[in-house]
């Protein structure tokens, strides 16, 4: 049962980086830009935040206050997340540019720019920027008596839960909210769908876009952090591919905030299974193959292929996205 | 003389060349700025290694045209797609594959170097050929599948790698298990032949790999602009609604396209890994020169010609980028093509902005003429 | 002078390369309709765009009740409280009627929309002018017509006052068009001061009180409705007098070159199917019309007919071949031609320069290459012969990229690649959609003269006029079935929209 439970929450601390990501690159895409940038957003956001957690350890004042650490870190990862998405605003939708060309640009950018930054600060060759363990929330965090035998609620909360985790959920609850319910929902959705018909009501749609832009900046920041912690061996200069992953769970949920965390928990799944193949009864274990965590690793990739040929025929995409709007075309 | 200037200026590639120069000017002073922040006394001397490290001696040199090879490969894997309206972010994948079966064949079968490479291309074809046919016939967007296909090729490439013992390096004696063999213990056929061009240049990283990947920047050229397939290739990236309204097959033209862009990515794998200098490490990154191929692309707007080019340009850098280490970290070359790619997003402003600073100086030339001739 | 509630003196507008206003000047007197006349690229929609703030001029004034304003956004339009329903509509498909009538102008309490109050004001505006339509249907599920009401509703909604109409009976049906007359004139008895944007004379005569008459960016005139004539306006807007008759002798059509029986083709956007068991012939020296209202399963039959589509089930013979499976490829060198609806979309690669356009349904040919190279100098000059004989006009001849030529030079070269292919079966789909007159008269021309040549023409077009001044034959459209068949001269305009509008059909199958 410990076992159901480590699963559970392995999944969960996968499945939130690509909640976070997808949501944000659901609403630039919602907003018309589309969004090939996320990779390198997580990646500035990660670096920025781990740098924040490593000097707050340093500075000593980290152990003390962890979560209010984790807040600072998160707010340093979405800062940086959102003016690195501005430099793609700026390229789509001011100068009108090819958004895959600027985004890929971006994405060069990020791990480049990483490992010089990191060289930098932490000295030649020193790639990895390690977070401190302090910032998990375990029993002592809540106040509890640390427990003598852990069961499966102490595995399921305390073993691989973070920040970032509930905050995670109450944006999706706050993305719903917004996308349906509001002003502001409505005019970001009508300059993704009809970009000329939002301006011939009034609405700025360059302003719109470049705050959808933004906002995926914010949520890629804060999926960076969320990703290297899942990954667990600290910053090093990549997401594995997680930004283009997340635009898979976009595709896959339909550009709907509910649907998305659906299918970013199944995709969390598969990247999960792999570690503990060796005890589900029923997966192979392949002992004998050397470095035979590779072929489980490569579910999550295959399972992504697979659910896209059956979503990508029935998508419905907002009608006016990766079009550069222009005023002046009729 | 400056009624000759005047002309050139009026062509109509001017002004795309301009806007490169451009955006690599701002590009390498982007680079010099970094260069001053980390580490600001040897700035001068970095920003020099990368200027002017690859002409500084035939070794250098040699180095660029070795590494400039593999580059072509990936550039025109990443261009021809490109012309034919696919984005081929799948080079990596292709890449590795080429290099497993360029390796495979090469130590397994023990085949000669040429037949090692002609065994990479098709490594590359059949991992081009996915992303290609899950948008032909599932419309899956290519991006994401090459994404995906990068990454179960670096895993798969590894799990087999790793567990075939003799492409292994410690099959031959070697501590480290993790790499793959040197190919002079392995198979010295299977290396790519110098044909007496060490000598000339007086240094062993130096192969024919560069008239390889030369040769088929040409093939490429002139298939894409001199051949039915080509036109039928190019209407499709252009258009596709009105090149199936000709009655082209759009679907077989992109996996076509697809493979073809993965064969050259894969051949760019194989030339690199049977130099004889290079052993394929089994880590979780995807290679580099996959990615390097979309600068090298880009920068040349995917013309296989301009494509010889701007590779020759990113492997020289990157010679002074190496060359300035350990003072500076070499992936500040990285960030450097980054930033250039970021500005030729931005062509069309530059573009405009050359032509209207050109148009501007002709009118002063045309005045000042003017004005000589009533003064005279 | 204050009779005047807007006027707009001496505007002037320049885009690249063509001036659209010219020192035009426009008047609306309170409470009248005015029509504004002119065509395709004289330049209404640029001027009425700048009164909607879409755009800003170059020069002159606008006035509102004598005083000078600034418009420098639909925003401060709304303000002066001046509306635009759009020729091409502004609506966003996936929201509900409701949501597009309030969109810019929602009612919310903290950021947070409030449905109910805005629906009841649009059943009651709904109910007052007769504009009746459903709230929470989304605008991808309802009519043409419903849809350009909640353009209006939209306008309705801001209180705006004055309210500007762009070529709004394009896409209705004729008893559409009624309807629309009868909401025009009760919005003027409600005292709202409308602008009429059109290029249809005889719309223009029957509703509006005076017309501003504009003829390549300049302003030709204003004159009073009762004192002139379709004639009259005609020979403004043109600056001669127009054919309105294509000059057509009679033909007898001969041997049958298409013939199609029961043909069955699904539909795309919804379950049904797009067409219903047609069948139909067109035999040599005739033109035959397929006429309907847009999305009644014409785009479907030619696409099936040309191949672009597969069909369920029935049969297509070519000159007594059955081409129901053949390719794209092979019915065009059976001798189909055609000329796509969307010119841009599917008759020519932009980014291709103009010969290689031309020879875009023969490049395979022997003619134009050998052993898979093309020759380049077969190519040329073929582009040279056709450029000179079809007079398409273009920056630099063959080498000209086709994105920068005019929209009737474009049109001219696909025409050109067309006919020049002597074709047994021409398929033109609204061949002069968007084109000026000069070049209408041209093309009509050109398909009259492959009729006359004894070929077979099949056309397909949404305007009356063309389709009652060029067919010999008229197959009525509705909802996938052929409803009605008739010689011009034996029907008229309204018992067609009749027909178009599923409103009557023929009692027998038609006569092929």
């Amino acid at each position: 049962m410990i076992i159901l439970a480590d699963i559970i929450g392995a999944t969960i601390i996968f499945a939130i980086p690509l909640l976070l990501v997808a949501l944000g690159g659901m609403f630039s895409e919602r907003s018309g830009t589309i969004n090939i940038a996320l990779e390198g957003i997580m990646i500035i956001g990660a670096l920025f935040s781990s740098l924040f957690l490593r000097s707050a350890d340093k500075a000593g004042w980290g152990p003390d206050h962890p979560q209010l650490a984790m807040l600072g870190a998160m707010a340093i990862g979405a800062l940086a997340g959102t003016i690195f998405s501005l430099l793609l605003a700026v390229a789509s939708v001011s100068l009108k540019a090819d958004q895959t060309i600027g985004g890929t640009a971006l994405n060069l950018f990020a791990p480049a720019f990483a490992i010089v930054l990191t060289w930098g600060i932490q000295g030649q060759g020193q790639t990895t920027i390690n977070i401190p363990t302090w910032i998990k929330i375990t029993r002592e965090s809540l106040g509890l008596q640390p427990s003598q035998d852990p069961g499966f609620w102490d595995a399921l909360l305390f073993k691989s839960t973070y920040l970032t985790t509930p905050i995670a959920l109450i944006i999706l609850a706050l993305t719903v909210f917004i996308i349906y319910k509001t002003r502001f929902g409505l005019r970001l959705r009508a300059c993704g769908e009809h970009p000329h018909a939002a301006d011939s009501v009034g609405i700025n749609v360059y302003r719109l876009r470049y705050i959808g832009v933004a906002i995926s900046g914010f949520l890629a920041g804060i999926g960076g952090l969320a990703f290297t912690i899942a990954a667990g061996s600290g910053f090093q200069s990549t997401v594995a591919g997680y930004g283009f992953f997340a635009l898979a769970v976009m595709i896959f949920g339909n550009w709907h905030p509910v649907r998305i965390f659906g299918a970013a928990l199944f995709f969390a799944l598969f990247r999960v299974i792999g570690s503990y193949s060796g005890s589900i009864p029923f997966l192979p274990t392949l002992s004998g193959i050397k470095y035979s965590q590779y072929i489980y690793q490569m579910l999550p990739y295959i399972v992504t292929m697979i659910i896209l040929v059956f979503t990508s025929g029935k998508s419905r995409a907002p009608k006016a996205e990766g079009i550069p709007y222009d005023k002046g075309s009729r | 003389m400056k009624a000759r200037i005047r002309k050139l200026i009026q062509k109509p590639g001017f002004d795309s060349l301009m806007a490169s120069a451009a955006a690599i000017g701002i590009g390498l002073i982007f680079g010099l700025i970094l260069l001053i922040v980390f580490n600001p006394g040897k700035s001068l001397y970095g920003f020099s290694q990368i200027l002017f490290a690859g002409f500084s001696s035939a070794g250098k040199f040699s180095k660029v045209l070795y590494q400039a090879a593999p580059l072509i490969m990936t550039g025109l894997a990443v261009g021809f797609a490109f012309k034919t309206g696919l984005f081929n972010i799948g080079a990596s994948g292709q890449y590795m594959l080429g290099t497993f079966f360029a390796l495979y064949t090469g130590i397994i079968w023990q085949f000669p170097w040429w037949a090692a490479l002609l065994a990479a291309m098709v490594g590359g074809a059949i991992w081009g050929a996915m992303p290609g046919l899950f948008k032909a016939f599932f419309n899956v967007n290519e991006v994401i599948t090459s994404i995906m296909f990068n990454w179960i090729g670096l895993f798969a490439v590894n799990v087999l790698l790793a567990n075939i013992p003799r492409v292994l390096a410690d099959f031959y004696g070697a501590s480290n298990p993790d790499r793959t063999a040197n190919m002079a213990a392995a198979n010295p056929a299977a290396i790519v032949p110098k044909w007496g061009l060490d000598r000339i240049f007086g240094s062993s990283y130096i192969n024919i790999s560069f008239f390889i990947a030369v040769i088929l920047a040409v093939l490429a050229y002139i298939v894409l602009n001199r051949t039915i397939f080509g036109y039928e290739l190019k209407a499709c990236g252009y258009n596709r609604n009105a090149s199936i309204y000709a009655g082209i097959n759009a679907r077989r033209n992109i996996v076509l396209s697809m493979i073809i862009a993965g064969s050259f990515a894969g051949l760019g794998g194989g030339i690199y890994y049977l130099s004889g200098t290079a052993q394929y490490t089994i880590e979780k990154i995807l290679p580099a020169m996959g990615f390097n191929g979309i600068p090298v692309a880009l920068l040349a707007t995917s013309n296989p010609l301009g494509i010889i080019f701007s590779a020759l340009f990113v492997s020289y850098i990157q010679v002074g980028g190496e060359a300035m280490q350990p003072e500076y970290a070499k992936e500040i070359i990285d960030i450097i093509i980054s930033v250039i790619i970021y500005l030729s997003a931005f062509s069309l402003l530059l573009k405009g902005f050359i032509r209207r600073q050109l148009q501007k100086l002709a009118r002063v030339e045309a005045k000042a003429a003017s004005e000589e001739e009533v003064a005279a | 002078m204050n009779d005047y509630i807007i006027e707009m003196e001496n505007i002037t507008k320049e885009f690249p390369g063509v001036r659209a206003n010219d020192r035009v000047t426009l008047q609306l007197k309170r409470g009248e309709v005015h029509a504004l006349l002119g065509e395709n690229g004289a330049g209404k929609s640029t001027l009425m765009s700048i009164l909607f703030g879409l755009y800003q001029p170059d020069s002159g004034v606008i006035r509102k009740n004598g005083q000078v304003v600034r418009i420098s956004n639909p925003n401060d339009a709304n303000e002066l409280q001046i509306g635009m329903v759009h020729q091409h509509f502004k609506l966003v498909e996936v929201f509900t009627v409701l949501e597009n009538i309030f969109l810019g102008v929602e009612p919310t309490q903290l950021g947070v929309l409030k449905y109910q109050e805005a629906r009841q004001r649009v059943l009651d505006l709904s109910k007052k002018y007769g504009l009746s339509v459903e709230p929470d249907a989304r605008i991808e599920d309802i009519t043409v017509g419903m849809q350009q009401r909640v353009e209006i509703l939209k306008m309705l909604y801001r209180e705006n006052e004055i309210l500007i109409f762009d070529e709004p009976t394009a896409v209705l049906t004729p008893q559409e068009i009624k309807e629309l007359m009868a909401i025009i004139r009760g919005l003027k008895a409600e005292g709202k001061s409308i602008l009429f944007i059109s290029h249809k004379l005889n719309e223009i005569m029957e509703v509006s009180d005076r017309c501003t008459v504009l003829r390549k960016g300049q302003c030709i005139g204003t004159v009073d409705i009762k004192d002139t004539s379709v004639e009259d306006l005609s020979r403004m807007m043109v600056g001669r007098p127009i054919q309105f008759k294509v000059d057509k002798k009679d033909q007898q059509p001969g041997d049958t070159v298409l013939e199609v029986e029961n043909l069955v083709v699904p539909s795309k956007l919804h379950k049904n199917y797009a067409v219903k068991g047609v069948s139909f012939k067109v035999r040599t020296g005739e033109i035959v019309c397929l006429a309907g209202i847009e999305g009644n399963g014409q785009s479907e039959l030619v696409y099936a007919l040309t191949g672009i589509e597969k069909s369920t089930s029935g049969t297509i013979r070519l000159q007594g071949q059955d081409i129901t499976r053949a390719s794209i490829r092979q019915r065009s060198r059976l001798g189909i031609s055609h000329i796509p609806e969307d010119r841009h979309k599917y008759g020519l690669i932009l980014d291709y320069s103009l010969a290689d356009n031309l020879v875009l349904q023969r490049y395979w040919e022997p003619d134009f290459q050998h052993r898979g190279f093309i020759d380049q100098i077969q190519v040329k000059n073929y582009a040279e012969t056709l450029i000179s004989q079809y007079d398409i006009r273009s920056g630099q001849g063959p080498q000209t990229q086709v994105r920068s030529m005019s929209g009737g030079n474009q049109q001219k070269a696909i025409i050109a690649r067309e006919i020049d292919k002597n074709p047994e079966l021409l398929v033109a789909i609204q061949p002069t959609r968007g084109l000026d007159v000069g070049a209408i008269e041209y093309i009509h021309s050109q398909l009259v003269a492959q009729r006359d040549a004894g070929k077979a023409v099949l056309l397909v077009s949404l305007e009356l006029d063309e389709v009652m001044n060029v067919s010999d034959r008229i197959l009525v459209m509705y909802e996938g079935e052929i409803v009605g068949e008739f010689k011009p001269r034996e029907v008229t305009v309204e018992q067609l929209g009749l027909y178009m509008a599923g409103a009557r059909r023929s009692q027998k199958g038609p006569n092929a």
